[in-house]
């Protein structure tokens, strides 16, 4: 059995890697000679170690270097990490949730990759990797979030990728200061913005993926030119070979595949500034639209929490537990997780990790010992320095963003 | 020592077993279906140049939120015949309305396995 499945899971590997390629931004398709090929050397293993119609019922989207993630949609790719997941302070990249607006670049030798800098500088500059590589690298530990992450608890219901709870992630971006390469440039006193755009490859008429931000946050420190996530060089589903990180923002701050930085003396204009990514300056009625001119651009995200462990609808026997997940605030530092076993009528402080960064997730953990059986609701509810605490509703608003109720679960304690 | 027959039987299998599974791997498109419908045909021409359908299964909206988000995907280059667009509106008010239970999304294939939870 246990060689049956490890040749199964070569087979299936090997096959899959040849029909499904993302990376390429292609509609791939299977060779006939790499059919055979594969199909040759998986066929004993597979009739005897998998049954045709369980595979047929059980479909197997294999997508190198994301592993057990939820597929919101293939092609473009949209993934999200369980929230069981949520365990490491650091999210592995395997984990990490992916969101494309459009198609990934086509393939390109990254020899010939450049990044320009034009608008309101003094001096143009067209930098090669190499070139970037000379300036000195900063790291940050960002939590990430896509602006609509949770949209599908939203009520009544609204249109966009229908994430559950982990469009989310903490990782380490390192890379240039956008700050030092704007310096190199040269800012006019006109400057104001500075928009970003990248090589994915729009279809249709859709509008290109091109977005702002004000200049004070393009000259913090702590903005990059990402050319690496988590040590090694940024994966190509993460923006491969730089990625603007704004970090502490909602994750279109952080345009992948970054190939034009224009400095502007107004925000960008187009779909993904206005009506995109933008949210009401004060709560509408839920299902009411809400002018265009009662809307500001997203920023920073805010005051959230998640429960990784135990998962919604778990069976446990009374005993020790701990109850554990993760907690950010944007641009704030998280400085309260408060955990209820009752439904919310009795709260306690959770205990945070000791890992910290200005921009990251904490982890907390909190001891539960259940004495006898009872169906429990669990929540959390996260406080950060801002005075932010998480709400019992989110605000609705028509494109479900910043979605930030206190989390819940219900699990069954059963002797 | 084997026969000539041991010998031919089990590549002959073998081929067998491997059209069978290349064909159900050609059949398991990662991409989702589109449900059945009169419009189905339409909707599929008209959408799925661009994404696949999943962006659209996922989907709980009124009639009122189809409409919008339709005539968007006409602005943005679906190829809509003016005659079918009450009949696309339709098809995925009925199908992905806001009754409609909740879309049960697929996971990517855990290559890794265990080693996918590695610490930090």
């Amino acid at each position: 059995m246990g060689v049956a499945e490890s040749h199964k899971s070569l087979a299936v590997k090997s096959i899959n890697q040849v029909v499904f390629n993302h990376l390429g931004g292609e509609n791939t398709v299977l060779s006939r000679r790499n059919f055979l090929k594969t199909a040759s050397a998986a066929a004993f293993v597979t009739s005897a170690a998998r049954p045709l119609l369980t595979w047929a019922a059980d479909p197997v989207i294999s997508i190198p270097g994301k592993d057990g993630l939820i597929v919101r949609s293939y092609r473009f790719l949209d993934l999200e990490m369980p929230v069981d997941f949520m365990t490491d302070w650091i999210t592995p990249v395997n984990h990490f949730y992916v969101r494309n607006h459009m198609f990934p670049p086509a393939k390109f030798d990254v020899s010939t990759w450049k990044l320009t800098i034009t608008g309101k500088v003094e001096k143009p500059l067209t930098l090669t990797l190499p070139d970037l590589e000379k300036i000195p690298v900063h790291s940050v530990v960002n939590t990430m979030e896509c602006a609509g992450n949770g949209r599908t608890f939203q009520s009544p219901k609204v249109p966009g990728i229908q994430w559950g709870k982990g469009a989310v992630g903490n990782a380490r971006f390192s890379g240039p200061s956008l700050k030092a390469v704007l310096e190199k440039a040269g800012l006019k006193d006109t400057a104001k913005h500075v928009q970003f755009r990248g090589l994915d490859q729009v279809p249709g008429k859709v509008p290109p993926f091109i977005r702002s931000i004000p200049i004070e946050k393009a000259l913090d420190a702590d903005t990059l030119i990402a050319t690496h996530m988590n040590g090694a060089p940024i994966p190509a589903h993460h923006g491969y070979p730089a990625r603007a990180l704004t970090p502490g923002w909602v994750g279109a701050a952080s345009c992948k595949w970054l190939t034009e930085i224009t400095v502007l003396d107004k925000p960008a204009e187009g779909n993904f500034m206005s009506p995109g990514y933008r949210f009401p300056n004060t709560p509408g009625k839920p299902g009411e639209p809400i002018k265009p001119e009662d809307t500001h651009a997203l920023t920073a995200l805010t005051v959230k929490s998640l429960i990784a462990a135990p998962s919604d609808g778990a069976k446990l026997k009374p005993g020790a537990h701990v109850i554990q997940g993760v907690a950010w605030g944007g641009e704030a530092d998280i400085t309260k997780v408060e955990i209820s076993t009752d439904g919310g009528v009795s709260w306690n402080p959770a205990q945070l990790g000791k890992d910290q960064a200005k921009y990251a997730w904490r982890l907390w953990s909190y001891p539960w010992k259940p004495a006898k059986s009872a169906d429990s609701v669990i929540v959390s509810r996260a406080t950060d320095s801002q005075g932010r605490t998480q709400p019992d509703a989110a605000i609705w608003n028509p494109s479900g963003y910043l979605y930030n109720a206190c989390d819940q679960v219900k699990v069954y304690v059963q002797a | 020592m084997r026969t000539f027959i041991g010998e031919i039987r089990p590549s002959k299998l073998a081929l067998v077993a491997a059209l069978l599974w290349a064909a159900s791997a050609v059949a398991q498109s990662p991409n989702a279906p589109l449900p059945p419908g009169e419009a189905k045909e339409k909707a599929e021409a008209a959408c799925l140049t661009c994404h696949e359908a999943r962006i659209i299964v996922q989907q709980r909206l009124s009639k009122a939120a189809w409409t919008k988000e339709l005539d968007k995907m006409i602005k943005w280059g679906a190829e809509v015949d003016p005659k079918d667009r009450d009949a696309l509106i339709d098809y995925f008010s009925a199908n992905f309305g806001p009754d409609q239970p909740v879309y049960a999304a697929p996971k990517s294939q855990a290559l890794s396995g265990a080693k996918s939870k590695s610490k930090h």
